[in-house]
């Protein structure tokens, strides 16, 4: 299989940074989908359709890293050849870990039943409100290679979309779906 | 295979005057042919100017099988060797089919193994994919018979709920039924390109799709003629025929029916709970009468009869939106699929979870249909597929098995495909030397939860400490939702390669030998047709690869073109001699020599988008951002 040799932003011809205007992005992922996806090449001989299907999962799978933030913040790690699978105890720092651990009593102790609706509500948006402060830490960070700050930002935007995640679903619990 | 040539890779292929290609929506109750013709598309009716055809095969000894209407009335008098609903069997194994079966109405085939059961009939043992490919069969007569010609190509809709199993069934009984697949499409994708084309819209648009035995619902976005999946979900046992279900278990308890029914009264109970399950679709309330019982209902009692049902549905609503990450206000329109969407209770309750009344001007039976018939036509190559394109998702996770019977995603539910995802494994004990992965589909954490697609071995690991070995395994889902896996060990590049089959199912020996076997009884002549389709289709790949050379010649070392120039000659001989499995055979071997050309012509024309070239280098300074 022969690889493609552009990083997901230069295929979209953007900048390695971490803003990334998503209309914009979302309209160029369109066009080239357009001219790369295997529907296109529906009468093509198998060969070309095999690699329509190459291009075109490699699109998405540009898209799909650059359209979601987390995985946008490791991409761009990786691209400074920072390992993001790894983590150091000592890197998370004890503040994070304290403030996790608060986090997730907090949201434990909740009772069972709708009645823990409103305090959800209330935790999911100051969750949310710490995840847009890490990411602007972590723009800022990378605009001026700060990459031990970036991976420490990273990995608290990993905890904090976990968390995220764990709130929703036990708002769906109460809520009966 | 249609006839086209691609002249220049990236260009529109040119084709010839008008390809005959039909979208079918193979449907739980009934199916559709529709095609485009002339600027719009028309549901393509029978000889009776019925357009529905009634998904039932009611079985024969020694005669054809009465496939619709008239096999829907021998359902009354021969349950037995009357299959309808069939499309709720594929991908099912003997139990499975058994448990659904609630009145045992079904004899299954002894000697068939578990995983690929089929149906005794008076015409002998039926599996689902023949029962698919029986009314199919009808579909392409009638379609022919309309067209006054062959079909060259066809897109057959599925639930975009089917699983791996599911839609390669789907695929074989078109296969058997001798159709060309152009794609597998999904059922709300299709409904929103019917919708999409008629009005031009933009924005974000919800397709609620309740059939005859599937529930789906999407959320697809929109744009410029690019509709985009961002999610979907739904429910492979929640339909129309369970509000059937839940009126004749109320009406069986209330007129006191001794239980339980054998088969002939279950279907005769069945029949009047659909009837007056329509009825109150126009009427506020029905009297009902069965056997020395009568009673009335109105549609409020229905209403809460069917309470648990509708919540379910709304309840996937929610899940999607979720999936979507949008809220109910993003949400611009909403459009109604299959007949049971004409249900006023559905259609309320639709319109008050959503605070917006659904679309409702196509008639939500053949909207799938048209929308299939315009993607056949464009994909057949006779419209213009110039900002026109479906980016579709696979709708169930997919993953492999790992230590403690665990599941391990790989490619998680919504991905947009195609898509090719790769994960690394190693061994957990010392000079282990095999490795079985097993591929399972679903989104639970425990294997045991999740549907078993295949199990494969890669051998031949060298023996190393626990841990050393890297076995990288490969996901690759193409645009129909059909997936393939490959495995790797990394450091002695000895591979494994499967194209999953379901377990549940037949394997391709099989299907060629039904295949073949179909061939001697039909009375058409399709060995003819066989040996055409594979003349025609050398002809195409000798064409384009001459044309290809003739244009980027360049790109080729002068070994290659002698390996290409022999390929071609000994092909040319094949078609003369008129061989249709060496012509075959040939052409595969021919499309392998070229298909290195082939990449690099395509990564010179239209993958110059992908390398950057067609994108204003001057507009990003992405060198600049790269770290000192």
């Amino acid at each position: 299989m022969q690889q493609i040799n552009k990083n997901f932003f230069q295929l979209f011809g953007i900048a390695e940074i971490f803003e990334v205007d998503q209309e914009s992005l979302a309209e160029k992922y369109r066009g080239l989908q357009v001219e790369v996806h295997p529907d296109q090449f529906a009468n093509a001989p198998e060969s070309e359709k095999l690699r329509a299907v190459q291009l075109s999962s490699y699109l998405n799978e540009a898209y799909g890293t650059l359209k979601a933030p987390l995985k946008r913040a490791a991409y761009l790690l990786s691209l400074h050849d920072l390992n993001v699978e790894q983590v150091d105890q000592a890197e998370l720092g004890m503040e994070l870990l304290v403030e996790q651990i608060q986090l997730r009593e907090f949201l434990e102790e909740l009772p069972e039943d709708e009645s823990a609706l409103a305090e959800l509500e209330s935790l999911k948006s100051e969750v949310f409100r710490k995840l847009e402060q890490r990411q602007q830490s972590f723009s800022s960070n990378l605009e001026i290679s700060d990459l031990i700050a970036a991976k420490k930002n990273f990995n608290e935007m990993q905890f904090l979309s976990k968390l995220l995640k764990e709130i929703e679903s036990g708002e769906e619990k109460r809520m009966g779906y | 295979m249609a006839l086209l040539k691609i002249s220049e890779p990236g260009g529109r292929p040119a084709a010839p005057a008008h390809s005959l290609a039909v979208g079918i929506d193979l449907g739980t109750t009934n199916s559709l042919v529709a095609c485009s013709c002339g600027g719009s598309v028309q549901i393509l009716p029978d000889h009776a100017k019925h357009e529905l055809l009634p998904s039932v095969v009611h079985y024969r000894e020694g005669q054809a099988p009465l496939v619709g209407e008239q096999a829907k009335a021998a359902a009354l008098v021969d349950p037995g060797n009357t299959i309808a609903s069939v499309k709720r069997l594929l991908g099912m194994s003997a139990a499975e089919i058994s448990s659904m079966d609630r009145v045992g109405r079904y004899r299954l085939d002894a000697t068939r193994d578990a995983g690929a059961p089929a149906i005794l009939t008076a015409a002998g043992p039926k599996d689902p994919v023949q029962v698919s490919a029986d009314i199919l069969g009808v579909l392409v007569e009638r379609a022919e018979g309309c067209l006054r010609g062959k079909l060259e190509g066809a897109v057959v809709t599925v639930p975009a709920y089917f699983n791996d199993a599911q839609r390669q069934q789907t695929r074989d009984a078109a296969r058997l039924a001798g159709l060309n697949v152009l794609r597998l499409l999904n059922e709300p994708t299709a409904a929103a390109v019917a919708y999409g084309l008629d009005s031009q819209d933009q924005g974000n648009v919800v397709v609620f799709d309740l059939g005859g035995g599937t529930f789906d619902v999407s959320l697809l976005s929109m744009q410029k003629g690019v509709f985009e999946v961002l999610a979907t979900g739904g429910d492979t046992a929640l339909g129309g025929d369970d509000f059937d279900h839940v009126l004749a278990d109320w009406i069986a308890s209330r007129a006191e029916l001794d239980k339980p029914l054998d088969a002939l009264s279950h279907g005769a109970l069945m029949h009047y709970a659909n009837e007056v399950k329509h009825s109150l679709s126009s009427d506020e309330t029905v009297a009902l009468s069965y056997a020395d019982w009568s009673a009335q209902l109105d549609r409020q009692q229905f209403a809460d009869l069917c309470k648990d049902l509708i919540t379910r549905t709304l309840n996937t609503c929610r899940r999607v939106l979720r999936d979507a990450a949008l809220t109910l206000d993003a949400i611009d329109n909403i459009v109604l699929v299959g007949g049971v969407t004409r249900m006023p209770i559905i259609r309320e309750a639709v319109a008050d979870f959503f605070g917006k009344p659904p679309l409702t001007n196509i008639d939500p039976d053949k909207v799938v249909a048209i929308g299939a018939g315009i993607q056949a036509d464009v994909l057949i190559g006779n419209k213009s597929a110039d900002n026109f394109l479906l980016l579709d998702v696979n709708p169930l996770s997919l993953g492999i098995e790992t230590m403690g019977e665990l599941t391990e995603k790989i490619i998680p539910r919504n991905t947009t495909v195609p898509v090719t995802r790769a994960q690394e494994f190693t061994t957990f004990k010392d000079s282990q030397t095999a490795m079985t992965l097993h591929v399972v589909q679903g989104e639970r954490e425990l294997v045991s939860d999740c549907r078993s697609l295949a199990r494969f071995e890669l051998r031949g690991i060298p023996p190393m400490v626990a841990g050393a070995a890297k076995v990288r395994v490969t996901f690759q889902v193409d645009a129909d939702g059909l997936l393939s896996v490959m495995a790797e060990e990394l450091s002695t590049s000895k591979t494994a390669q499967i194209q999953v089959k379901p377990s549940y199912g037949l394997n391709a020996g099989s299907i060629e030998q039904m295949l073949k076997a179909s061939h001697e009884h039909a009375e058409s002549d399709m060995e003819l047709r066989t040996l055409k389709e594979a003349q025609l289709e050398a002809a195409q790949l000798i064409d384009a690869i001459t044309t290809a050379s003739e244009v980027d010649g360049k790109l080729l070392e002068e070994h290659d073109s002698q390996r290409i120039a022999a390929g071609i000659a000994r092909l040319e001989e094949a078609v003369a001699e008129e061989n249709s499995v060496r012509i075959h055979e040939l052409t595969e071997q021919l499309n392998r020599i070229s298909s290195d050309f082939a990449a690099r012509r395509m990564d010179l024309h239209i993958g110059k988008a992908l390398r950057g070239e067609s994108i204003d280098d001057a507009e990003h300074p992405a060198e600049s951002s790269e770290s000192p």
